[in-house]
C-alpha cells in the first residue's frame, strides 16, 4: 500500500515539473506560491516532529530574502548564487541562535522564535544605510529576467528537492532522534541521543530551507521590505497547511499547502484578506476534529482496511 | 575487579541529602541488589549514574575513569543501561523501533542494521510482533521492551529500576531468569532495585542497604537482613 501510495506521488511530481506545459503564467504564478509554502510548511513539519514549536518561520523567510538581496546589491552575486547563500548564511544564523535557544522547550522556545523573528525585522527596518530601511531594496533585475516557466521549474525542483530531503529525514536516525526526543527526553538521553546536537542540526536545517524560499520569493518579485518579507502569513499559513495535512509526515504538507494554497487563492479573488479567516477557522476545525489531519485520517482508514482484509480485529 | 565505583556519591536537594557520602562497586557477571525503604534514595542513586543529576560532592568511575561530569547520552554511549521506574515507552515509535535506538545511537548502527540486531534481541527475550505500537502492549511485555532498550545500548553496567513492580509472580519468574540468563551472557555488572524480598533473595549475589540516603548495610542477603539496623528501618518498618 504504501509504495503504491509513493508510486502515486511520484507521478504527481513529474506531472508538476511538466504542468508549465498546460497551464498559463497565472497558474504558475499559483503554483510557485504553492510549492513555497509547501517548502515552509514541511521544514517546520520536520523541527515539529521533535516536539519544538517554532514561530519563526517569517524571520528566517525575511533574513533569507534580504540575504540574497543585499548579496546580489552590494557585492554583484548572481541570484542563483545568491540562493546558496541565503542557504547558508540562515542555517548559520539558526545555528549560533539555536545554541541559546534550544536550551528553552515548549512554550519558551516558541516564543523566543517569535522574538528572534521579530529582532530581525527591527534591525533591518532600522539599519538605514545598509538595508534601505522601511523602503526596503529593489533588486536590479528579476530571478531569469522574471520569465515564467524557468522561475517555475526552479521552485519545482527546489521543491522536489525539499520533499526528497523530508522523506530521506523520515526513514533516516534523524526519525527516531526526533521522534524519541517529542515523546520523552529522558528516555531518549538513555539511549544515546545527542538532544542538543540533533535539535541544533534539525534548527538550522530546517531554518536554511525557510531562509532559501525567502531568498527565492525576493528574486521572483523583485524586492523586500521589512512589513513584507518579515510578514506573519509566512508563519501562520505553513502551520495551517501542516496542520491539515497532517503533521509529522512528508505529505501531510504537501497535502496541505496545495489545498489551502488554492483555496486561498481563490477566496483571495473574492474576498482581500478573506482566505485568512479561513485559515483561522480550518485550523481550529482540524485541531478540534481531525488532530493528524487528512493523511492521518486517511492512514487510519488505510489500515483499518488492510487490518480487515487481514482478518485482524479493528480497536 | 570492580567496573563500576562510586566514591562518596552526595546529592542534596535543597535541604533534602538524597544520597549521602555513597561508597558503591559493581562487578561484572554480578548482580546487586539495592534495597531500601521508600524515598530511601535507590533511584536516585540509578539516577546520579546514568548522569542525570550532578552530584553535589563525590564521584563516580567506570573501568577507572572518572566520569562524574559526563553528559548522560555519553554514558549510554560508553556503556551504561538502565531502565526506568516509571516506564518511559516511546509511544510514536513501533516495540522494535523502540529497541532501535540504543544500537542506533548508543552502538552507532545503521538503520537496517539496527532493526536487524533489535529483531534478534526482541526474540532472545521473547518480545513477538514487533510492528505493533507501544500502546497494544501488556505491561510485561512493556518491561521486557524497557530491558531491551537497555541491552540495545550494548551496557557493560545496567541498572534496573523495579523491573518486577506489576507482575505477577508467575511473570516475575519469567524476568528474573530473564536477567540471570543475559547478566551470564552478556557478562553485566548488574545493580536491581526491588520491594520485595523474594526477588531480591532469589536474584542478586549481595545486598546493599540505603536509608535517608546513606549505606547503613551490606553483604549477603541472608546477613543483612538479620542486621538490626536494616529490620528497624526496612524490614520493621512495614514489610
Ligand atoms: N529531582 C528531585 N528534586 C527534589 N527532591 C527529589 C528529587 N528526586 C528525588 N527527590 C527526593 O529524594 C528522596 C529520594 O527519592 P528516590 O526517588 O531516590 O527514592 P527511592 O528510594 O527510589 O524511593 P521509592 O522506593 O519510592 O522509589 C525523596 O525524598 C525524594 O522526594
Ligand atoms: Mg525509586
Amino acid at each position: 500500500m504504501k509504495k503504491t501510495l509513493n508510486r502515486t506521488f511520484l507521478i504527481i511530481g513529474v506531472l508538476l515539473l511538466a504542468a508549465p506545459l498546460f497551464m498559463g503564467p497565472y497558474a504558475q504564478s499559483v503554483a510557485r506560491s504553492v510549492l513555497m509554502y509547501l517548502m515552509l510548511a514541511i521544514s517546520w513539519n520536520m523541527l515539529v516532529s521533535s516536539g519544538q514549536l517554532s514561530f519563526g518561520i517569517a524571520g528566517f523567510f525575511g533574513l533569507g530574502g534580504y540575504a540574497s538581496t543585499l548579496a546580489i546589491v552590494y557585492l554583484g552575486m548572481p541570484p542563483i548564487l545568491s540562493l546558496v547563500f541565503a542557504f547558508i548564511l540562515v542555517g548559520a544564523a539558526a545555528w549560533l541562535l539555536g545554541l541559546v535557544a534550544l536550551r528553552l522547550r515548549g512554550m519558551y522556545f516558541a516564543i523566543s522564535t517569535l522574538a528572534l523573528a521579530e529582532i530581525f525585522r527591527v534591525i533591518i527596518h532600522n539599519w538605514h544605510g545598509f538595508t534601505g530601511g522601511p523602503n526596503g531594496k529593489l533588486l536590479p533585475k528579476l530571478i531569469f529576467d522574471g520569465a515564467s516557466v524557468p522561475t517555475y521549474l526552479l521552485m519545482a525542483v527546489l521543491a522536489a528537492g525539499t520533499i526528497a530531503f523530508s522523506m530521506w529525514f523520515r526513514r533516516s536516525k534523524f526519525h527516531f532522534a526526533v521522534t524519541s526526543i517529542r515523546d520523552n527526553e529522558i528516555a531518549a538521553m538513555s539511549t544515546g541521543i545527542n538532544i542538543y546536537k540533533t535539535l541544533l542540526m534539525v534548527f538550522a536545517v530546517t531554518s536554511a530551507v525557510q531562509g532559501l524560499v525567502g531568498a527565492s520569493f525576493a528574486n521572483m518579485y523583485g524586492f523586500v521590505t521589512p512589513e513584507s518579507s518579515f510578514n506573519m502569513n509566512y508563519t501562520l499559513l505553513p502551520l495551517a497547511m501542516t496542520l491539515l495535512g497532517g503533521l509529522y509526515t512528508t505529505w501531510g504538507p504537501v497535502l496541505g499547502a496545495v489545498l489551502l494554497g488554492i483555496v486561498g487563492e481563490y477566496l483571495k479573488l473574492y474576498i482581500p484578506y478573506g482566505h485568512l479567516i479561513v485559515y483561522g477557522i480550518i485550523i481550529v476545525l482540524v485541531i478540534l476534529f481531525m488532530p493528524n489531519g487528512i493523511v492521518g485520517l486517511s492512514g487510519k482508514l488505510l489500515n483499518g482496511f488492510e487490518a480487515r482484509k487481514k482478518g485482524e480485529v479493528q480497536l | 575487579m570492580s567496573i563500576l565505583q562510586t566514591k562518596k556519591l552526595t546529592i542534596k536537594f535543597g535541604g533534602l541529602t538524597a544520597v549521602n557520602e555513597v561508597d558503591f562497586s559493581l562487578e561484572s557477571g554480578h548482580i546487586v541488589g539495592i534495597i531500601g525503604p521508600n524515598g530511601a534514595g535507590k533511584t536516585t542513586f540509578i539516577n546520579l549514574i546514568a548522569g542525570l543529576h550532578t552530584p553535589t560532592s563525590g564521584s563516580v568511575f567506570l573501568d577507572g575513569e572518572d566520569i562524574t561530569a559526563m553528559k548522560p547520552h555519553k554514558r549510554a554511549r560508553i556503556g551504561i543501561g538502565r531502565t526506568f521506574q516509571l516506564i518511559h515507552p516511546l509511544e510514536n515509535l513501533s516495540l522494535v523501533e523502540n529497541v532501535m535506538n540504543g544500537f542506533l545511537f548508543a552502538q552507532d548502527f545503521s538503520v537496517p542494521k539496527a532493526r536487524k540486531a533489535a529483531v534478534l534481541l526482541c526474540e532472545e527475550l521473547g518480545l513477538s510482533r514487533l510492528e505493533r505500537p507501544t500502546s497494544q502492549m501488556n505491561i510485561l511485555e512493556i518491561k521486557k521492551m524497557e530491558l531491551a532498550k537497555a541491552l540495545a545500548v550494548n551496557p557493560k553496567i545496567l541498572f534496573l529500576d523495579e523491573m518486577m513492580a506489576g507482575l505477577n509472580s508467575d511473570e516475575s519468574l519469567e524476568m528474573i531468569s530473564l536477567v540471570q540468563k543475559v547478566t551470564r551472557s552478556k557478562n553485566l555488572a548488574v545493580g536491581v532495585v526491588e520491594h520485595v524480598m523474594g526477588v531480591i533473595k532469589q536474584l542478586t549475589h549481595s545486598v546493599v542497604v540505603l536509608d535517608g540516603g546513606e549505606v547503613i548495610a551490606q553483604g549477603k542477603y541472608e546477613d543483612v537482613v538479620k542486621n538490626e539496623r536494616v529490620q528497624s528501618a526496612y524490614l520493621g518498618g512495614g514489610a
